[in-house]
């Protein structure tokens, strides 16, 4: 039986490329995934390896405002690092000062990195300093810096070059060392600007006894554990003390569980759309297959062969052809991996690949996925084919049966049904992401089930205004056999579906955003420094504008991390007299100090109300209970917690804005007060002046980046169900043969030939991309709903666009089996049995 | 009927060649015939005596390894596939053993077919009258497997006939049929040579199919043996006996 399971799949090799490619490409998306995020986690494991190599101890302050061990925490005192050096079986113990700190390039702008913009001090002990210098020397004087090679390449500074910091205030600074981190030109995407520690602390802490922690190195002999001991008797209340390794692995755990366990789920997902649009496709052209071979099946039978026997057969070619290809995928996914480094970096998420890492899981794990999907996708066609009553091999039909039952239009319709109601519901119901999800895929299941129902219809109607014969000729194979035309569509169909319920979805969110930033913004013009991590400027900025005699009102805005009620948040800060001139705060607008104010929704989560009194944990250490003091709108500038600033600036050695808003004059023309505001901004190193509109749409900008990803990773989905439509064509050529050797015989062209074939293509294209049009659009409609609580957009251009693609899929999806039928030698054809 | 007649159709030095080497087979081998206008002509010859090559290369549908064939006076060999193709749309028809139609279309639209890819607007009376000819007015809306084997048959005669093509090649257009059946189908044909001058070449096995035919002619070995004028079953029938015989051939003769 083996033997002639190999000899038939060598006789029709040809013909499985189609479904080993849709699972190659499959499994190389599953194992690219899988292999992106080993080697991700493998180099930022490598990169807190050397960060922390020579560190051994470290003394912080005790207080932490962020989600993880890594996050914000507040300064100590500059005397604990002699106090640690007298400490025995204590090497070498350097303070340590990072901060904000915006680096100015030759331009005199703040040189926008993707990472953080920090600042600190050059570490004098090489061990301790995780970077190297690569050009000129230690910083001596407070104005001499050591910048990292990335950040000076990209501002194009070189050693020697006057520029400045912002920290926020405005250091005048010279560039007299460049730096790499380990053997990366920095750490992540970040910029690194190093002082003197003198210079950090007048600049950074901005406080002559204030640092950030103390480093330690152990003498020879003196564990890591034991100096921790050690240290833990001397520092004071309100520090602590941990090991470098321990160290090293909170920066890990912090990019592990956080970013990369995001992203690894992410692709994930992406490889599970191209994994079930890539099953659909080997379902589909193992009917056809096997449709076609009931004579050869119905022959087995007649000859002996146990219906187990057939259907094993079947099952083994399907299994032959899944490990072949998924083999050749964990290949293709290192290339893919590859590939999507280089998407996400023109993204602009710059990741830290070294080289790639394959481990024993990936392969396994992409090799056994590959291998189920091509059987799982096999197991109906391999019953059907081992159904195939022995007589079939005398009768001439082929076995397939071309209608659709009543039963599965019954049921299609019930599941597509329920799924809408579910849906629509959804948006009145208290889970409503649940409820809209578990419609979403109701509705996928029926769709998929209707498919060959909807398939005749859909024929007549797409192929009606078809008037030229071959056109015709089209329209009726592609209404002869609904099941085979519904099963090249689904693929298709829900890869379109999946682009287009995330369009609506960012169309969506993307216009709640602009909505609530719109009504609640009342001003005319901003200055943000965008979603930059340590960007911002000096809380004067917003007083210079508002002194403007074009200027009604200007309010700044500063944002960082303190922990409500134990729960780690970001908080804005701002004069709330000020920020209610340019925003609808509600009934937060006479917000007193000692107290906050929180968005109506979180208000709403937590049981909070006017006069509830919280209380708050600043990362100096700082404990204070503050009453709420009113409610605003969620969804706008001024985030979910919002403090007044006198609230906050005790408590943060760099208060620095990173918004202001602005309110021009009656009269005063957008292009005047913007030229003026420019003027005044000029000395904060020129940030940019956004006009309304301006600032309204690059609040919601983060999703468009988001949307291109999506777009990027779908396309993969939307190339596997071509490759299933030009399969099912290929095949359905090939079937029909004789009838293309009888059409050229009695004087068809072959320019007709190959047009019938296009046709076709277009409506089975057409009709897979309506059906994703429609089954994206109602979950998608729903989970906008009940994202964004009632704003729901429907990007009409996106989905014209998305129609279009289709469209040119299916004559793309055409090209080659226009082309084989177009050469078909019409006396082969003719004879062909 | 008497008088030189135009051929509808001739080859020359028609010499067809499939495989080389050892493999070599000379289907048909420096064949030289004409097939006049207006005359029913039966090619026939024991199996695998090259009947079918020859059709196919003299109506185009394959090309010859050397020799021309010529419809009407234009030589096929130096036509491009496009030329070829209009030319057997609009001057050869065709009616093969079996498969003649396209499961997709109604009878009525098998017949119109040559017409509709050739993008002309086929006279629906003609149509109609041609298929009430062949008897099968009642099933116009029909699709072939709605049909049976000899009402098949005469569809693919009447889309034959439909287009009236300069000449009509049949090969075995009864082999699949009942001797009734079939007999049905040769008379049509017949008539059609008769009444509407139709020039008709087609290949059989059967004596008395030759018998409705206006000359027959014999092939043996990919080569020309012998022809008879205005056969008939038994005429045909002591032919093939004799070239049995002559050629030494076994089983055949009675
Ligand atoms: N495609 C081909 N490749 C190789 N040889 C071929 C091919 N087609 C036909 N032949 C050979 O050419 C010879 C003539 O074949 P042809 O089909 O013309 O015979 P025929 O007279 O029509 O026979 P039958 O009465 O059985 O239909 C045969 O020996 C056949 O084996
Ligand atoms: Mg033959």
């Amino acid at each position: 039986m083996t033997r002639i399971v190999l000899k038939g799949l060598w006789a029709r090799k040809r013909r499985l490329a189609g479904s080993l490619a849709a699972v190659f490409l499959g499994v190389s998306f599953l194992a690219g995934a899988l292999v992106l995020g080993d080697t991700l986690n493998s180099s930022i494991g490598r990169f807190f390896g050397q960060a922390y190599a020579g560190t051994d101890a470290s003394v912080r302050g005790s207080t932490n405002v962020g989600d993880s061990p890594m996050g914000e925490r507040g300064t100590i005192d500059a005397g604990i690092a002699d106090r640690v050096r007298r400490v025995p079986g204590v090497a070498v113990a350097e303070p340590v000062i990072d901060g904000a700190g915006q680096l100015l390039g030759r331009d005199g702008a703040a040189i926008a990195v993707l990472g953080p913009r920090t600042a600190g001090n050059w570490l004098t002990d090489a061990r301790l300093n995780p970077y190297h210098l690569v050009e000129g020397r230690a910083p001596r004087a407070d104005d001499e810096v050591v910048v990292n090679r990335a950040v000076a390449n990209q501002g194009r500074l070189r050693l020697g070059d006057r520029t400045a910091v912002l920290t926020p205030r405005r250091v005048p600074v010279r560039v007299v060392g460049i730096a790499k981190f380990g053997d990366q030109d920095g750490f992540g995407g970040s910029s690194f600007t190093a002082f003197t520690v003198d210079g950090a602390r007048r600049y950074v802490t901005a406080s002559p006894n204030r640092i950030s922690s103390v480093s330690v190195r152990a003498a020879s002999g003196v564990s890591q554990a034991a100096l921790v001991g050690r240290l833990r008797q001397v520092v004071p209340a309100g520090t602590e003390v941990i090991t470098g390794t321990a160290l090293g692995e909170e920066g890990m755990t912090a990019v592990t569980k956080g970013f990369l366990q995001m992203f690894r789920a992410f692709l994930l997902v992406f490889a599970g759309v191209a994994l079930l649009v890539g099953t659909f496709s080997i379902y589909n052209t193992f009917t056809i297959t096997v449709a076609q071979r009931s004579r050869e099946s119905a022959l087995l039978r007649a000859v002996g062969a146990s219906r187990r026997q057939v259907l094993t057969s079947v099952m083994a070619e399907a299994g032959a052809i899944g490990l072949v290809a998924s083999v050749a995928g964990v290949a293709g996914g290192l290339g893919f991996a590859t590939a999507l480094e280089a998407v996400f970096s023109a993204g602009g998420a710059s990741l830290p690949v070294g080289g790639l890492v394959l481990t024993v899981t990936t392969v396994a794990v992409a090799v056994v996925v590959g291998v189920l999907v091509t059987l799982l996708a096999c197991l109906l066609p391999a019953v059907r084919a081992s159904r195939t009553p022995p007589v079939a091999a005398l009768r001439e039909t082929a076995a397939e049966r071309p209608g659709a039952s009543r039963g599965r239009a019954l049921a299609g319709g019930t599941l597509t049904a329920g799924g809408v109601i579910l849906a629509v519901v959804s948006a009145a119901a208290g889970n409503a992401m649940v409820l809209a999800g578990l419609g979403a895929v109701a509705c996928l299941i029926g769709m998929v089930v209707l498919g060959p129902v909807a398939a005749r219809p859909a024929g007549m109607l797409l192929g009606a205004p078809l008037r030229r014969v071959t056109g015709v000729l089209a329209r009726r194979n592609t209404t002869r056999n609904p099941r085979r035309v519904a099963g090249a569509a689904t693929a298709l169909m829900i890869g379109i579906g999946v682009v287009t319920l995330f369009t609506v979805l960012a169309a969506s969110s993307r216009a709640s955003i602009q909505d609530t930033v719109s009504r609640s913004f009342g001003g005319d013009l901003a200055i943000s420094t965008g979603s930059s991590v340590g960007g911002g400027f000096e809380p004067r900025l917003a007083e210079d504008v508002a002194r403007l005699p074009q200027i009604e009102a200007a309010a700044g805005m500063g944002t960082g991390g303190v922990r409500i009620a134990g729960t780690a948040v970001r908080v804005r800060y701002a004069d709330p007299a000020a920020l209610t001139q340019v925003l609808d705060l509600g009934s937060a607008a006479r917000l007193r100090p000692g107290q906050l104010a929180v968005t109506r929704a979180t208000a709403h989560s937590h049981g909070w109300r006017t006069g509830t009194p919280l209380p708050v944990v600043f990362a100096d250490g700082t404990r204070r209970t503050l009453t709420v003091g009113g409610t605003f709108e969620a969804g706008g500038p001024a985030g979910d917690y919002l403090l007044p600033r006198t609230e906050w600036t005790a408590h943060d050695p760099q208060p620095q804005d990173t918004t202001v808003l602005i309110k021009l004059r009656p009269g005063v023309s957008t292009a005047e007060g913007g030229s003026a505001v420019t003027r005044a901004a000029a000395p904060y190193a020129a940030p940019a002046v956004q006009s309304r509109r301006d600032y309204i749409d690059a609040q919601a900008s983060g999703v468009n980046g988001l949307l291109t990803l999506v777009y990027v990773m779908l396309a993969l989905a939307i190339v596997i169900a071509l490759l299933g439509i030009a399969n099912t064509l290929s095949l359905s050529v090939h079937e029909r043969t004789r009838e293309l050797g009888l059409l050229r015989a009695v004087g068809a062209t072959r320019g007709q030939i190959r047009s019938i074939i296009r046709w076709e293509s277009l409506m089975v294209a057409l009709f897979g991309t309506a059906g994703g049009v429609g089954l994206g659009l109602l979950p998608g409609w729903a989970l906008a709903r009940a994202a964004t609580g009632g704003t729901v957009a429907v990007p009409v251009t996106q989905l014209v666009v998305i129609v279009a693609i289709g469209a040119l899929a299916g004559v793309l999806a055409a090209l080659r089996p226009a082309h084989r039928a177009g050469r078909l030698e019409i006396l082969r054809a003719a004879a062909a049995q | 009927m008497m008088g030189e007649r135009r051929a509808a159709a001739r080859a020359v030095g028609a010499t067809k060649v499939y495989g080389s080497g050892a493999a070599e087979v000379r289907a048909i081998d420096d064949v030289s015939v004409e097939f006049a206008s207006g005359r029913f002509t039966a090619i026939m010859g024991p199996s695998g005596a090259g009947k079918s090559t020859l059709m196919h290369c003299v109506a185009g549908l394959d090309t010859l390894s050397s020799g021309q064939v010529f419809i009407g006076e234009i030589e096929l060999g130096t036509l491009s596939d496009r030329r070829l193709t209009v030319l057997r749309r609009e001057r050869v028809g065709f009616v093969f053993q079996s498969f003649n139609l396209l499961p997709s279309l109604s009878a009525a639209e098998n017949v119109a077919l040559p017409m509709t890819l050739a993008g002309t607007r086929p006279d629906p009376d003609w149509i109609e009258h041609v298929i009430d000819t062949v008897g099968l007015g009642d099933r116009r809306g029909h699709r072939p497997a709605e049909l049976s084997g000899g009402q098949q048959q005469r569809v693919a005669v009447a889309r034959a006939l439909a287009a009236r093509p300069d000449i009509v090649f049949a090969d075995e257009p009864t082999g699949n049929l009942d001797s009734r059946t079939g007999a049905q189908i040769l008379a049509f044909l017949r008539t059609a040579v008769s009444e509407l001058d139709q020039t008709i070449v087609m290949v059989t096995h059967d004596p008395v199919a030759a018998g409705y035919a206006d000359t027959a002619i014999f092939l043996a070995d990919g080569g020309l043996s012998d022809r008879v004028e205005a056969p008939t079953a038994r005429t045909v029938l002591d032919h093939m006996s004799a070239l049995d015989a002559g050629a030494d051939l076994p089983g055949r003769a009675r």
